[in-house]
């Protein structure tokens, strides 16, 4: 909109970007307060309520309960059985986040050449063809709609087809997470140095030759920095994942919240926790390898 | 090629067995082999109608439900995530500010405070945010009932375990030299801190908060599927009753608002950063 | 004839890097192409290494015109350049940076392996060992000095076995020492493959030394093409003084 009027824009002698801030930062306020508004006016006036002193001793007794009190039966995180059958779900866990980043990882890789705006304008093989920009736009669509989807909704979209277990779970995570690592890694192809492709090229190699020598090797490095990125995320989300898909520690969790099981839900907490804690160790470690 | 075969045999340089880069590849390869092994392959892995199901599903894309009554009810649902999203990113900076300020060292003198106040905050930040925001809102609706505060709690909590984190990096990477001078001249830690951090790592701090808050569109769609009306809780409705036409319109709505977001934060980011 | 340019010109949008040109290079032939910065070198060997098609006027390649002969394979058997920026792989191991060379012959399946078990390794090492660092097989090219990587760049053009080699200031980032080294190893590959060589150099002592045949470059246009022995130090002083001269000319009519 400042393109029509670039004269009095000249006149007063400020560049264009600092209005575009300060619009974004008036609608931001405009936006908090707005949002504030909303919420606690006309949304809903039990948000007052929730800090009554009703409401707190409620909060009081559900942090007992999650700690044991109030129940005959010893506490689940006391009992070594118990242990042992969440540690069995940590691994169902820990199998689907691997799956997860795998197919996510899989699916970005196969497409992400053909989403870098460099390679659909001819830095593999000059071509006049319009299908290459037609499948960026597609690509870049798809990566799009990917991961404006939640993994949420993808799980409640993906039980429909599979029966519960691991699998939906890691391919509701992997549809979100494909998105997601092809926009980031097609950033980085994009931002490649073409001069040893263009080398390549006149050389006498093909397009896939270039693209084995001189494209991938020098994305790779940070394609993986960003699939170990992504897995610590992953891991975060398994859990929640799977309240729908029905695997790993997601379903107990929701089972124990379903029956009131609070001592079921401290366990199932720790070992989730524990289990977070091991993947940052882990990628901490993978991290280093990739260097 | 004609090689003298003593001088090839002589001196032909060894490959090393395995860089950092390959045992990485081979670890990877591996995990991933292994997680598909854990899958239960075999026919039960599908449902038998699932094929029936997810073709409606498809079809119904072609015609999403466009009801003027519905498209009110989606509007309100965006909105309803929008604010939900904002309240959050709210509490978000409002507790990972102060506690990334503390996260960086900035404020203490003495080597042993630092090391004791750094290692405290970070070890919260890491607890705070590696609860997700779902399980967060499921005890918060367990503790304090369904209300939106709830909501705002739960998004509000593990954003500011995020947030703090990378506030403390971003404050505690500024150039040195302008606290120097800060410093000769008097100035105390908090003075330093006003007068020399912040204002070096404000565009970076705001870029970042720009960053999440796309991110907080999509985590506040999902933190609805506690109870709390918005996106995913239309969402979830509408596929309980089968009711595909109704879920493309919600999603479209969905992408929208994120793609409105990205683009947003992506122009001020642009903006702040270059 | 290795390369005919014929009347040739280059033009970037309004700024004339090449005014109308003509040149003859022989099979065989080592030539030295200097000149100050600006003068037109790089654009000049891009036109002989086919990186870059003339504005007007034509090139032909062993006989062949440029027109005909597309970034490939068969341009590569004639003709291999070597950059200013080397145009390596960082991350690859100096073998398939080396082997890269290959790759206008290899069909797509033999590179694959190669890049896990490399094929026709012993070329590679023939090619390194040729210039001096046959111990770097299987370092990574990241990690190699700068007059290292400018090796494996030559061995990747020895296993590419071009007829012609163009080199774009391969010793400008080289001390003097090493700078000597490079170039005996330059035109001795050119000399005893009967390789033609073109390079640009900004030393005139090193091109005397080194090539047959000198072409100075003054502001896009020929100064001189003589044999190295025959380029006086008058020569010299006149590509390189006039050229301030011509510009302290323009400057003062500019006022």
């Amino acid at each position: 909109m400042s393109r029509t009027s670039p004269l009095p824009r000249a006149a007063l002698g400020r560049p264009w970007r600092p209005s575009f801030l300060v619009g974004s930062l008036g609608a931001a306020l405009a936006l908090l307060a707005g949002a504030w508004g909303f919420v606690l006016l006309a949304d809903d006036a039990r948000s007052r309520s929730a800090l009554s002193a009703a409401a707190l001793a409620h909060a009081a007794e559900f942090a007992g309960a999650l700690l044991g009190a109030g129940s005959d039966a010893p506490p689940a995180f006391l009992q070594a059985e118990r242990w042992w059958a969440a540690a069995a779900l940590a691994y169902e866990t820990l199998a689907m986040s691997v799956l997860a980043i795998g197919i996510a990882a899989i699916g970005a890789l196969l497409t992400v050449t053909l989403a870098a705006r460099n390679v659909a304008r001819g830095l593999l093989r000059p071509s006049r063809s319009p299908l290459w920009p037609a499948l960026f736009v597609v690509i870049r669509a798809a990566y799009i709609f990917s991961r404006a989807v939640p993994e949420l909704v993808w799980a409640m979209l993906v039980v429909f087809v599979f029966s519960p277990g691991i699998l939906p779970g890691a391919l509701a995570l992997g549809l979100h997470n494909f998105g997601i690592l092809g926009k980031l890694c097609a950033e980085v192809v994009e931002d490649l140095d073409p001069r040893p492709a263009r080398a390549m090229r006149a050389s006498g190699g093909s397009s896939a030759q270039v693209l084995a020598y001189a494209v991938l090797p020098m994305v790779l490095p940070q394609f993986l920095t960003y699939l170990i990125y992504r897995w610590e995320v992953i891991i975060r989300t398994t859990i929640v994942v799977g309240f729908v898909s029905a695997g790993g520690l997601g379903r107990d969790f929701r089972l124990a919240m379903s029956f009131f099981h609070y001592t079921d839900v401290a366990l199932l907490l720790m070992v989730y926790l524990l289990l977070v804690l091991a993947v940052d160790l882990v990628a901490g470690g993978l991290r280093r390898l990739s260097r | 090629m004609t090689w003298p075969p003593r001088q090839r045999a002589s001196a032909t340089p060894r490959r090393r067995p395995l860089d950092g880069r390959g045992v990485l590849t081979l670890l990877l390869g591996g995990a991933f082999a292994w997680s598909l092994a854990t899958v239960p392959w075999g026919p039960d892995l599908v449902h038998p109608g699932g094929e029936r199901a997810i073709a409606q599903l498809l079809a119904a894309a072609l015609r999403p439900e466009l009801s003027p009554p519905f498209l009110a009810l989606a509007l309100e649902a965006s909105w309803r995530t929008a604010a939900y999203a904002v309240a959050g990113m709210t509490v978000a900076v409002a507790i990972g500010l102060p506690l990334g300020v503390v996260a960086s060292g900035a404020l203490a003198r003495g080597a042993l405070s630092r090391l004791g106040a750094v290692a405290a905050t970070r070890g919260l930040l890491a607890l705070l945010r590696a609860i997700h925001e779902l399980v967060w809102a499921w005890l918060f609706v367990a503790a304090l009932g369904l209300s939106p505060l709830a909501a705002i709690l739960a998004l509000g909590l593990p954003y500011a375990g995020v947030l703090g984190r990378i506030y403390a990096g971003l404050l505690g990477d500024v150039p040195e030299a302008p606290l120097r001078a800060l410093r000769a001249s008097g100035a105390s830690e908090w003075q330093v801190l006003l007068y020399g951090r912040l204002p070096q790592a404000l565009p970076d701090l705001l870029s970042y908060t720009f960053y999440r808050f796309e991110c907080a569109i999509r985590s506040a769609a999902i933190l609805s599927f506690v109870g709390l009306g918005g996106l995913g809780y239309q969402m979830q409705l509408a596929l309980d009753d089968l009711r595909y036409g109704e879920l493309w319109t919600l999603l479209a709505c969905l992408v929208a608002l994120v793609v409105a977001v990205d683009l947003w934060s992506g122009e001020v980011r642009r903006r702040l950063v270059a | 004839m290795m390369f005919v340019l014929d009347a040739v010109s280059k033009a970037y949008g309004s700024t004339v890097a090449l005014h109308p040109l003509s040149l003859a290079v022989a099979r065989g032939e080592t030539l030295a192409v200097v000149g100050p910065s600006g003068a037109g070198k790089t654009t000049l060997l891009h036109l002989l290494g086919g990186v870059t098609q003339p504005s007007a006027g034509a090139v032909w390649i062993a006989g062949r015109p440029l027109a005909s002969l597309p970034p490939g394979r068969e341009l590569a058997r004639l003709v291999g350049v070597m950059h200013q920026q080397l145009d390596l792989v960082p991350h690859l191991a100096a073998v398939h940076n080396v082997l890269a060379g290959r790759l206008g012959e290899w069909r797509l399946l033999r590179s694959l392996v190669s890049l896990v078990a490399p094929r026709e390794i012993e070329r590679a090492l023939a090619a390194l060992e040729r210039v001096g660092i046959r111990d770097k097989l299987y370092e990574r090219t990241a990690r190699l000095s700068g007059g290292e990587q400018q090796r494996v760049a030559l061995a990747r053009l020895l296993v590419q076995d071009p007829a012609a080699i163009v080199a774009d200031e391969p010793v400008a980032s080289l001390d003097p020492a090493r700078a000597e080294d490079l170039l005996q190893l330059l035109t001795g590959i050119a000399r005893d493959d009967g390789k033609t060589l073109v390079a640009s150099l900004h030393s005139i002592q090193l091109a005397r030394r080194y090539f047959a045949r000198i072409v100075g470059l003054r502001r896009g246009r020929l100064a001189f093409d003589l044999p190295a022995a025959a380029v006086s130090q008058a020569h010299v002083d006149r590509l390189y003084d006039l050229d301030e001269r011509a510009d302290d000319l323009a400057t003062a009519a500019a006022r």
